[in-house]
C-alpha cells in the first residue's frame, strides 16, 4: 500500500485542458472521494492515476515509485468500474479469487484467506458458489467491490459504481463498502458526481472544478466551511442562498434578510456577497429580533419533510429549511404570506468574486439595534 | 384557463389494464406532478390526454367539452416527452423554433422567445449546433425549451430531468416552476423520483398499476395520507411502515419497535393495522430520558444539512432523518436510543389500506418500564 502523489498532471484532449497541472497527495489507508460536475476532470484524473490514460504531463507516484510511464497492468492498481467487469461462467468466490492467483506470493491458504474475508464482510456467502450470471446488477457490482478490496493492491479505484445500480442495491453497496472499510484499510481513490455518496463513504473530498481541485476537506468541513461560492453551491440540497451587497448610507453595507449594516472586512471591498445555508434561516409570522419582512413565494416539501420556503425579501431570493410542527397542518406558511425571516449572521459568511473571505461578517458597531 | 377533467378513463392493451378507471380533475393554474413506480401508468395517461393514443373507455374533458376524439394538433398541448425526439436535420433553434413557427407566431417574436428559454435553460451557445453534436443533458435541456416554448395553457413534461446531473436538476427545477409562474398555465409534470415529486409538486397525484391511489395539495398529500400505498410511495428517504396489532381496548398498537398509544378515526376497530412512521418522526432519544428502543446503526447517509441514519432494531430496520450536526459523532455499529414522536405516525386498517387513525404517544406505562 501507498500514498499516491501527483506533480503537475494536466491531460489535453485536443483544445481541451481537463486536467489542469494538479499537484495532490492521496493519503495513504484513506478514501479520497474526487467529488464535481460532470466535465470537470475528475475521471480523467482517475484513468490517469489507474494507468488507462496517458498524463501530457506531470508525474504520478505510487509511495517512492514513479508509475507514470508503467502499463496499467504493472501498476499495482484494483479498479471497479460503473459496470461490474466479471468472468461470466465464474462463481463468486472464483471471481474474487482470481485476480489473486497472479500473485506469486501467495500462498493457497493466504488467498482463500482473503477471499472468505470479504465474502464475509459483503455477506455474499449465501452466493459463493453461484455463477455471476445469476447475480442482478448490484450483487454483481458488490462482487466487483470485494474482488478489488481482496487484491490489497498499492491503490483502489472506483469509478462511479453506483451509477448504475437500482436506489436500494446502491444503499446495499455503499453499506458494503463502509462495512469492508472498517476491517481492511487500503488507499482509495473513488469518483462519483453524488454529493451525498461523497459525503457518506469519505475520509476528505477532493471537490473538483474546471480541471483543478477547488477544495480538499473532510466531509462535515467541506460543507461547514466551503473556500469558494462554487463549494457551497455545489454541496448541499438545496445549496447555499447568496446575496448581493450595496453600501449602506452610514458605512458598512446590507443585504437583503438582515436589518443592519454590516462591516465591509478588508475595507473598500465592492461586490462582496453573502452566503448562508437555508437550514439556518429562521422564520416565523410575527416581528422577531433581527428578522426582516418577507413575502413567501412558494414552499415544497423537503428532505425528511421540512418545509422548504422560498422567500422574497427586498430584491432577493432566500430559501430557507424548516423543520414542520407537529399536528395534522405542521405550520406550514401560505403562499403570498408575510413573514419574518432571520439570517443569523453567525452562520453566515462572506464571499468576493466567487472566493471566501477569511472573516465573517460583523454587525457594525455603530449601527443601531435589531428591527423588531 | 382550461379545467382538465378525467372520467372514467381506461386502457388496456391486450386485456391488461395500464390505466384503470381514472376519475381525476387537475387543477388548473397549478403545477400537477403524476408520481409513481415505473408501469403504474403515468405516462400512458400523458400520452393520451395529449392525443397520442385512445383510451379503452372514458372521457376526457377541458372545461367541460369532450376532447376525447380530438386530433393532437387541435388540443394545443406543449408536450416535452421523454425521449428527446429532436430533428436530425435542423439546427437546435430551429427545433425549439418548430412548434410555434407551426402556430404562425411570427419570426422577431420567436427569435426573442428562443432566446429568453436558452439563456435560462443555459444552452444559448448551443442554438446554432445539430442535435447530434449535443450531449445527452443539452438535448434533453433543448426539448424541454422547445415544449415549453409552445403557445398553449397546457404543458405536460414527462419525466424531463431524468439522468441529468444533480446540481443541475435543482437549478432547472427551479426554473420551470418560475416559467410556470411567469406564463401561469397548468403542469401536469410527471416523475418517478420521490424527491423530485414532492419539490416540485403544488399539488400531486400518486399512481399505482393503472389507477389513482390519491390527489390533493401536496402537504395534505405527504402529511395527512389516506391510504397506506400513499404513505409507501411518497416521501424521501422512505416511510417506514410496520405492521401492528390493535390491543382489544384500542388504545394502543404494538409493533415490532414497541406499544404506541393511538386515537381512532371512526368507530371501525380492525385487529390489524399498519403503522407509517416518517423518518423524521423517529429521534434519538434525549438523554436522561427513557428510550421507546436502543437499536444498532448500520448506516449514517450525510446529505450535508441532515443525515439519514439507518437503525436495525431487532429483525427491523428504521429509516430516520435527524439534523447533519447532530450524527457528527455518529458511527457504524454504534447504539441508537430512539423515540417516536407523537401525534406523526398514522394507523392504516391493514386489509384496505385505508387510514384509521394516528398514533399519539407512548403509553407512560411502557417507558418507565
Amino acid at each position: 500500500m501507498a500514498d499516491v502523489r501527483v506533480e503537475g498532471l494536466r491531460r489535453q484532449f485536443g483544445s481541451l485542458l481537463a486536467v489542469k497541472d494538479i499537484s495532490f497527495v492521496f493519503p495513504q489507508e484513506a478514501v479520497t472521494c474526487l467529488l464535481g460536475p460532470s466535465g470537470c476532470g475528475k475521471t480523467t484524473l482517475l484513468r490517469m492515476i489507474a494507468g488507462l490514460e496517458r498524463p501530457s504531463g506531470g508525474t504520478i507516484r505510487f509511495g517512492d515509485r514513479d508509475v507514470t510511464a508503467l502499463p496499467a497492468r504493472r501498476r499495482d492498481v484494483a479498479m471497479v468500474f460503473q459496470y461490474p467487469v466479471m468472468y461470466r461462467t465464474l462463481s463468486v468466490i472464483e471471481n474474487i479469487d482470481l485476480p489473486l492467483a497472479n500473485d506469486r506470493t501467495l500462498t493457497p491458504a493466504d488467498r482463500r484467506r482473503r477471499v472468505e474475508e470479504v465474502i464475509e464482510i459483503l455477506e455474499l456467502g449465501d452466493a459463493r458458489r453461484l455463477h455471476i450470471d445469476r447475480l442482478d446488477l448490484g450483487s454483481r457490482q458488490k462482487v466487483a467491490v470485494g474482488r478489488a478490496i481482496a487484491r490489497r493492491a498499492a491503490v483502489t479505484l472506483f469509478d462511479e459504481p453506483t451509477t448504475n445500480v437500482e436506489v436500494h442495491a446502491k444503499l446495499a453497496l455503499i453499506r458494503a463498502f463502509k462495512e469492508l472499510r472498517r476491517h481492511v484499510r487500503q488507499t482509495i481513490v473513488y469518483v462519483t458526481h453524488d454529493q451525498t455518496e461523497a459525503m457518506t463513504l469519505a475520509d476528505q473530498i477532493a471537490l473538483m472544478r474546471d480541471g483543478e481541485i477547488a477544495q480538499c476537506a473532510p466531509p462535515r468541513e467541506l460543507y461547514d466551511e466551503p473556500n469558494s461560492e462554487f463549494g457551497g453551491w455545489f454541496l448541499g440540497n438545496p445549496g447555499m442562498n447568496f446575496l448581493s451587497s450595496r453600501p449602506a448610507q452610514g458605512g458598512g453595507f446590507v443585504v437583503d434578510g438582515v436589518p443592519f449594516p454590516l462591516i465591509v472586512p478588508p475595507a473598500g471591498l465592492e461586490d462582496v456577497r453573502f452566503g448562508i445555508r437555508p437550514e439556518y434561516v429562521r422564520i416565523a409570522s410575527a416581528p422577531l429580533p433581527d428578522g426582516v419582512s418577507a413575502r413567501v413565494l412558494r414552499r415544497a416539501v423537503a428532505i425528511g419533510g421540512q418545509h422548504l420556503v422560498t422567500l422574497a425579501v427586498g430584491g432577493s431570493r432566500i430559501k430557507a429549511k424548516v423543520a414542520p410542527a407537529v399536528g395534522p397542518s405542521r405550520g406550514a406558511p401560505e403562499i403570498g404570506a408575510e413573514v419574518f425571516v432571520v439570517c443569523p449572521i453567525e452562520h453566515a459568511m462572506l464571499f468576493h468574486r466567487g472566493e471566501r473571505l477569511a472573516d465573517p461578517p460583523r454587525r457594525l458597531a455603530s449601527s443601531p439595534g435589531g428591527a423588531g | 384557463m382550461s379545467q382538465i377533467r378525467f372520467e372514467g378513463l381506461s386502457k388496456s392493451y391486450r386485456g391488461a389494464f395500464a390505466l384503470n378507471g381514472i376519475d381525476l380533475d387537475v387543477e388548473p393554474a397549478s403545477l400537477t406532478v403524476f408520481s409513481g413506480p415505473p408501469g403504474s401508468g403515468k405516462s400512458v395517461l400523458m400520452r393520451i390526454l395529449i392525443g397520442l393514443e385512445a383510451p379503452s373507455a372514458g372521457r376526457i374533458l377541458f372545461d367541460g367539452q369532450d376532447i376525447t376524439l380530438l386530433a393532437a394538433a387541435e388540443r394545443s398541448i406543449g408536450y416535452v416527452p421523454q425521449s428527446f425526439a429532436l430533428f436530425p436535420h435542423m439546427s437546435v433553434f430551429d427545433n425549439i423554433a418548430y412548434p410555434m413557427a407551426l402556430q404562425g407566431v411570427p419570426r422577431p417574436e420567436i427569435a426573442a422567445r428562443v432566446d429568453q428559454a436558452a439563456g435560462m435553460l443555459r444552452i444559448r451557445p448551443l442554438l446554432s449546433k445539430r442535435p447530434s453534436q449535443l450531449s445527452g443533458g443539452e438535448k434533453q435541456r433543448a426539448a424541454i425549451a422547445r415544449g415549453i416554448l409552445k403557445n398553449a395553457d397546457i404543458f405536460i413534461l414527462d419525466d424531463p430531468l431524468v439522468g441529468l446531473d444533480f446540481k443541475l436538476r435543482e437549478s432547472l427545477m427551479e426554473d420551470l416552476k418560475d416559467m410556470r409562474a411567469e406564463i401561469g398555465a397548468t403542469f401536469l409534470y410527471v416523475t418517478a423520483d420521490p424527491l423530485e415529486a414532492l419539490t416540485m409538486a403544488e399539488h400531486l397525484v400518486v399512481m399505482d398499476r393503472g389507477r389513482v391511489v390519491e390527489a390533493g395539495p401536496v402537504d395534505a398529500v405527504y402529511y395527512d395520507p389516506t391510504r397506506l400505498r400513499t404513505a409507501e410511495l411518497v416521501g424521501f428517504p422512505r416511510c417506514n411502515i410496520l405492521p401492528g396489532h390493535l390491543d382489544p381496548t384500542s388504545v394502543v398498537c404494538i409493533t415490532a419497535v414497541g406499544a404506541l398509544r393511538v386515537a381512532l378515526e371512526d368507530g371501525a376497530v380492525p385487529s390489524e393495522a399498519v403503522v407509517a412512521i416518517r423518518p423524521e418522526d423517529i429521534a434519538p432519544a434525549a438523554s436522561g430520558t427513557a428510550p421507546l428502543g436502543v437499536g444498532e446503526v448500520t448506516l449514517v447517509e450525510n446529505l450535508g444539512s441532515e443525515s439519514v441514519v439507518y437503525v436495525r432494531f431487532g429483525e427491523t430496520t428504521l429509516v430516520t432523518t435527524i439534523p447533519g450536526r447532530a450524527t457528527v459523532h455518529i458511527d457504524l455499529g454504534d447504539p441508537f436510543p430512539f423515540t417516536i414522536r407523537p401525534g406523526g405516525p398514522i394507523l392504516f386498517d391493514r386489509a384496505s389500506g385505508r387510514r384509521i387513525g394516528r398514533t399519539t404517544g407512548v403509553p407512560a406505562e411502557m417507558q418507565d418500564g
